[in-house]
């Protein structure tokens, strides 16, 4: 019971990460209907950021907001330089085009920045834990379920209560028709890449401050679970990314304490090949997304 | 100029008919609010629209009728924005507007009312309303929205719900509620009598004069012929891609020949 | 003299000769030229890459499905012939915990590399089948997810089972010198790809998946169904890969996990897509033209200007020319080409069809132009039966008891205004949408479930109001499509030849040409060539004249009279345009707010009032 309720929060902890990355890759997905395997390049430009900062002896309390800035002004670049040249492109282009961003990003920074891992100070706190009964909870974990929460609130009234919000999830649901009302193609796909940026910023900082390390290629990792967990959840549904988020964490931590202690280290292996028998059985993902038919 | 149109309830009175009986062109219609010269406008190697040219002036409610087909949403499509015509021009109040994005010439003044309506079905009734009104102030949207509740009683007692729960008369109104949001110059409405019942029909005709007396101008695509021709000032009869008639309603509605334009006899 | 989906053999052998010529001429000029042992091994990484490149194509190329599954085959394939090939020895060092007596199992590298594609097609049977599925409900991204998941799967067992792997870091290894030494199997397994994927282009399977790839929804309309079609390219993509990973294993001598990820994934899709995805010259070109700018690229990103013979020092552009170049420049590649040039350097253009142009032949049937078809007098009785069907869509009443019949040798139109349901109607005929009650027969058996790819094969064929041609193909290739499905599902019938289809529709001079270049006219008349090679019990016309001038729409009366009576095909006509149904239609049926409100011969509903009403519009209320 006890471990059961240790896994379900550390799966949270976990998840919350996730389903941030996930609503990034799901707001841009809804716009341009684009699945973005470079999300997590913003990632891994803001590492090389935090490492330099932090080497440069700033404190994560500047770090901080430096990571999120960096992200989401890498955003703001790559939809420039490279996804605002495909807009309309079939499928096929979108998925390799953001591929191809993904490669030049590493490379670039492989070449011209650093080959090696480059490992910094993680935050003191990271490794703290603080006791409920007999549960033994990290204080990370606690920072990232209440900012994850927080973060989804506040996307929530943004999308809800803004013009921009509505604007969003008026061309998600159909572009021309939103274009009609007035809504500015240009302003509001940069308006989503800014926030999938920002989204991904926040989750980039939880991910910096625990690997306490970045390479060239750190965000093929947060840029798949966020996919998947965009795709778990069901693509273009916004609930469904975060829920597919927490799913894919939770399903991570619990499968890795049920699985033989020798199996353990294929945790990965058996949740991909898990997500790939939900797209047999269930294509459309956790939550399918459906309109009111039209007349 | 600004859509207060009044209740909707309000039908077409002996006003409005003495209005478009007495009132002669040049004192009212003195300003041209649309001009097409010449445009074409293909989907691929199909041409859609085929040198079409028409003219709208200011004040007056111009209906678009004809077949299946014709072109009738490919013309205001083109108009709006959403298409690109390969050939002719587009101008509204006197600037060429050719090739101009739909969310520029909303700006400009012109909206349109699309077929099938495209209300956001996953948006309350509320945000459909404010997404309408994106291009306004702040202020003046809350204005209007205030304004839409007076006019609108359907949609004020469905205010919060989303808009695909909807019927077909209510989806109706509020898709025209959402394009006065932006207060526009010039109404386009694509098949607004679509898809409803009698009585609603009644309605949508009844909401079109109500406009028309509230000083905008309007160009609308019309299935149903009569009514359009009843209480349309002018009317264009497109076939095949071209204008093939124009006249005033009355005149068009006298047309023996009119039918078998509309369905392809050997007129 | 019907289309033989073997006919062209001979030319796509050759084709394929010169293909393999191209790539091992040019990697032995190379050779000769530089002369190095470096530049020998860069040959042979070549022609592997080409082998897996080829195979990637045939599935990716025929069915427009993007895979990033493939190398995760490779995986799969390269760990199971290093584990049957590597002798006992060499792998008690590494993994002498593997389970099921692995450590010793020792085969003939040939036989291992046999089994390694029985294990992998294994495999890819399975993830088909989750493809298929995936593909038919939504569309090609989930599919693409799939194969990525499939990607990682391998790479991460690779990783995390080291006692069968051997891990991430030591991997398993050839012994020194027991690894591929010779280049003829590499020489032999390329030829055979390259012929296969040829082959393969232009057989049945192949052109029916590549009609799915041009148009889904009027390949299934036509009798194809995509996901057979795609599990054949898929089966036949993943074995030829298969070889050329088992190779590339024995011919390195060993494999890490990261030999088959991301990185080689990258590899095989920008060559594969630089070249032109959709052909097979393409893949070749693609391979030889990002082997050639990798190489110069990693060269002068060692060397910098001394490549050139320059040796500056300080040379401006210095820290540009860094160790790893190429990976900036397969980057740029595949982003640039996205950009600019999605459908590659030669986009599906074929080195065979070429050198058949230019040798100005396609066989003895193909010169003159067939006489024109006789009309069939006997024509095989057929009934189609439509019987009080209601749609609802949500709270909308689409269809509220529509029914009518038609029957063979007879033209029945279907007229309505805007919004009376005449769409939904076609298409609850054509299987797209499921009536929520009432009944659609066929010659008197129940077919309202059907599929539309199995109505078409019971023989009601339709054409589409927004002309759906298989645009990439030829005018002659889209008729042979349908005449080759003919042949399979309609053999009872009087089949026609596509050719003499072709002519009698006017097209005989453009057969050659692909049916995107076509202007409007020639589509339609495409449209129904094709739906006549079909050899259908019915054509299901949708409005077969929007878009038509009056000239042009009576002219296509006469044909759409003239193709049904060939095939013996009874037809119904869905349109708006009155003088056209009347010039065509025995009877006419007249639809409006889901109910038929009229029926009879065209002089008795066109003077039927509530018909008028329905056109004009009531001026009462």
């Amino acid at each position: 019971m006890i471990e059961l309720a240790q896994n379900l929060i550390d799966g949270l902890g976990r998840g919350s990460i996730y389903a941030l990355l996930a609503l990034g890759v799901a707001v841009i997905f809804g716009v341009m209907h684009l699945l973005n395997f470079a999300h997590g390049e913003m990632i891994t430009v803001s590492g090389y950021a935090a490492f330099w900062a932090l080497g440069a002896g700033w404190s994560w309390t500047v770090v901080v907001p430096l990571i999120l800035v960096v992200s989401v002004v890498t955003s703001l670049l790559i939809e420039r330089l490279a996804f605002s040249r495909v807009r309309g492109a079939p499928d096929f282009t979108l998925l390799l085009t953001s591929f191809g961003v993904h490669f030049l990003v590493s490379a670039l920074l492989l070449l011209y920045v650093s080959a090696s891992v480059k490992n910094y100070s993680r935050p003191g706190w990271v490794a703290d834990t603080w006791s409920l009964g007999s549960l033994r909870i990290e204080v990370f974990d606690t920072v990232v379920i209440v900012i994850t929460i927080i973060t989804l609130l506040a996307t929530t009234a943004l999308l809800q209560r803004t013009m921009f919000g509505l604007a969003l999830r008026a061309a998600a649901a159909d572009f021309d028709t939103a274009r009609l009302m007035g809504v500015r193609s240009n302003s509001v796909i940069r308006g989503a890449f800014a926030l999938s940026g920002l989204l991904a910023g926040i989750a980039g900082v939880f991910w910096l401050m625990r690997a306490g390390s970045t390479n060239p290629t750190a965000g093929i990792d947060p840029m798949l679970k966020g996919v998947l967990a965009a795709l778990i959840g069901g693509l273009g549904s916004l609930r469904g990314a975060v829920l597919g988020g927490f799913a894919l964490g939770l399903a991570e931590v619990l499968l890795r304490s049920w699985l033989p202690n020798s199996l353990a280290s294929l945790t990965e292996g058996v949740v991909f090949a898990l997500i790939a028998l939900l797209f047999i059985f269930r294509p459309q993902g956790l939550i399918s997304v459906t309109h009111a038919e039209r007349v | 100029m600004i859509a207060t149109a009044g209740p909707i309830s309000s039908g077409h009175g002996p006003e409005l008919t003495a209005l478009r009986g007495s009132q002669p062109q040049t004192t009212i219609h003195n300003e041209l609010m649309l001009q097409l010269h010449g445009v074409t406008t293909k989907y691929g190697a199909i041409s859609a629209l085929r040198e079409v040219t028409l003219e709208v002036n200011a004040g007056e409610v111009v209906g678009l009728i004809g077949p299946n087909g014709a072109g009738k949403t490919t013309l205001l499509n083109t108009v709006a924005g959403l298409l690109q015509p390969s050939n002719g021009t587009v101008q509204l109040a006197g600037d060429d507007v050719t090739g101009t994005e739909p969310e520029n010439l909303l700006r400009r003044g012109l909206a349109l009312v699309p077929e099938h309506r495209r209300i956001f079905v996953d948006l309350t009734v509320e945000e459909n309303l404010r997404i309408g009104g994106a291009t306004v102030s702040g202020e003046r949207r809350r204005e209007l929205l205030d304004d839409m509740q007076q006019q609108f009683p359907v949609l004020r007692s469905k205010w919060t719900t989303r808009a695909g729960y909807l019927s077909g008369g209510e989806a109706q109104q509020l898709a025209i509620a959402r394009a006065l949001m932006a207060e526009p110059k010039l109404l386009m409405m694509d098949e607004p009598s679509l898809g409803l019942a009698p009585i609603l029909v009644d309605m949508v005709f009844d909401l079109i004069s109500s406009l028309r007396s509230n000083g905008v101008t309007l160009l609308v695509v019309e299935q149903n012929a009569q009514r359009m021709l009843d209480i349309a000032d002018r009317a264009y009869v497109l076939r095949s891609g071209q204008v093939v008639s124009e006249g005033t309603g009355e005149e068009l509605l006298g047309r023996s020949d009119l039918f078998e334009s509309f369905v392809g006899g050997s007129a | 003299m019907f289309p033989n989906p073997g006919r062209d053999i001979g030319f796509s052998a050759v084709g394929a000769i010169g293909l393999f010529a191209l790539l091992a001429g040019g990697g032995l000029l190379y050779q000769l030229i530089i002369g190095t042992g470096s530049a020998e091994r860069l040959v042979t990484t070549m022609l592997i890459d080409a082998i897996i490149v080829i195979g990637i194509q045939i599935y990716v190329g025929n069915t427009g499905v993007l895979s990033f599954g493939h190398v995760g085959f490779g995986a799969i394939a390269g760990y199971s012939f290093a584990l049957f090939a590597i002798p006992p020895e060499e792998k008690v060092k590494r993994i002498a915990d593997a389970p099921w007596g692995l450590v010793d199992v020792s085969v003939n590298p040939w036989i291992a590399m046999l089994v390694a594609t029985l294990i992998t097609v294994a495999v890819a049977v399975v993830i088909g089948v989750g493809l298929a599925r995936s593909g038919a409900e939504s569309g090609a991204v989930a599919a693409t997810v799939i194969t990525l998941a499939l990607l990682f799967v391998t790479h991460e067992v690779a990783r995390n089972w080291p006692d069968v792997t051997g891990g991430d870091r030591a991997g398993l290894s050839f012994p020194i010198g027991g690894s591929l030494d010779s280049r003829v199997p590499i020489y032999v397994s390329l030829l055979a790809a390259l012929l296969i994927a040829r082959w393969y282009a232009q057989s049945r399977s192949g052109r029916l998946a590549v009609a799915a790839r041009e148009d889904n929804l009027a390949a299934r309309a036509m009798g194809v169904n995509p996901l057979v079609q795609q599990m054949a390219a898929l089966l036949i993509s993943v074995a030829i890969v298969s070889v050329g990973a088992s190779l590339k294993v024995y011919e390195e001598g060993s494999i890490l996990p990261d030999n088959f990820f991301f990185n080689y994934t990258l590899l095989t899709l920008v060559m594969l897509i630089v070249g032109g995805r959709n052909g097979v010259t393409g893949a070749v070109v693609g391979v030889m033209v990002m082997t050639a700018g990798r190489e110069l690229t990693r060269r002068l990103g060692q060397d910098g200007y001394e490549l050139f013979g320059l040796g500056l020092d300080d040379a401006p552009l210095d820290w540009i020319f860094r160790e790893n170049l190429q990976m900036v420049f397969l980057g740029l590649a595949m982003l640039g080409f996205m950009i600019w040039r999605p459908a590659g350097l030669l986009d599906d253009r074929e080195f065979d069809e070429w050198l058949q142009r230019k040798l100005g032949s396609r066989g003895a049937m193909t010169t003159d132009q067939p006489a024109p078809l006789p009309e069939l007098t006997d024509i095989p009785h057929a009934s189609l039966a439509v019987d009080d069907v209601d749609v609802r869509f949500g709270g909308f009443q689409a269809l509220a008891g529509a029914g009518l019949e038609a029957a063979s040798g007879e033209i029945v139109g279907l007229i309505g205004p805007n919004g009376a349901g005449k769409t939904t109607l076609v298409n609850v005929i054509t299987g797209l949408v499921e009536p929520t009650a009432g009944t659609f027969k066929l010659d008197g058996s129940d077919v309202t479930v059907l599929a539309p790819f199995e109505l078409a094969r019971n023989g009601l064929v339709r054409t589409f109001q927004n002309l759906r041609l298989f645009g990439a193909l030829t005018v002659r290739e889209n008729v042979e499509v349908a005449a080759m499905i003919a042949q399979q599902h309609r053999a009872e019938r009087t089949l026609r030849d596509a050719d003499d289809l072709i002519a009698e529709a006017g097209l005989w001079d453009l057969r050659d040409r692909r049916a995107r270049e076509l202007d409007y006219g020639n589509s339609r008349r495409l449209e129904l060539a094709r739906a006549a090679a079909l050899a259908p019990a019915f054509l299901l016309l949708d409005e077969p004249t929007s878009g038509m001038s009056d000239e042009e729409s009576l002219a296509m009366v006469e044909q759409v009279r003239h193709m049904a009576a060939t095939v013996g095909a009874g037809v119904l006509v869905i349109d708006h345009d009155l003088a056209f149904i009347t010039g065509i239609s025995d009877r006419i049926y007249v639809l409006d707010q889901g109910r038929i409100i009229a029926n009879g011969s065209p002089t008795e509903v066109q003077a039927d009032p509530a018909v008028q009403a329905a056109y004009l519009g009531s001026g009462t209320s």
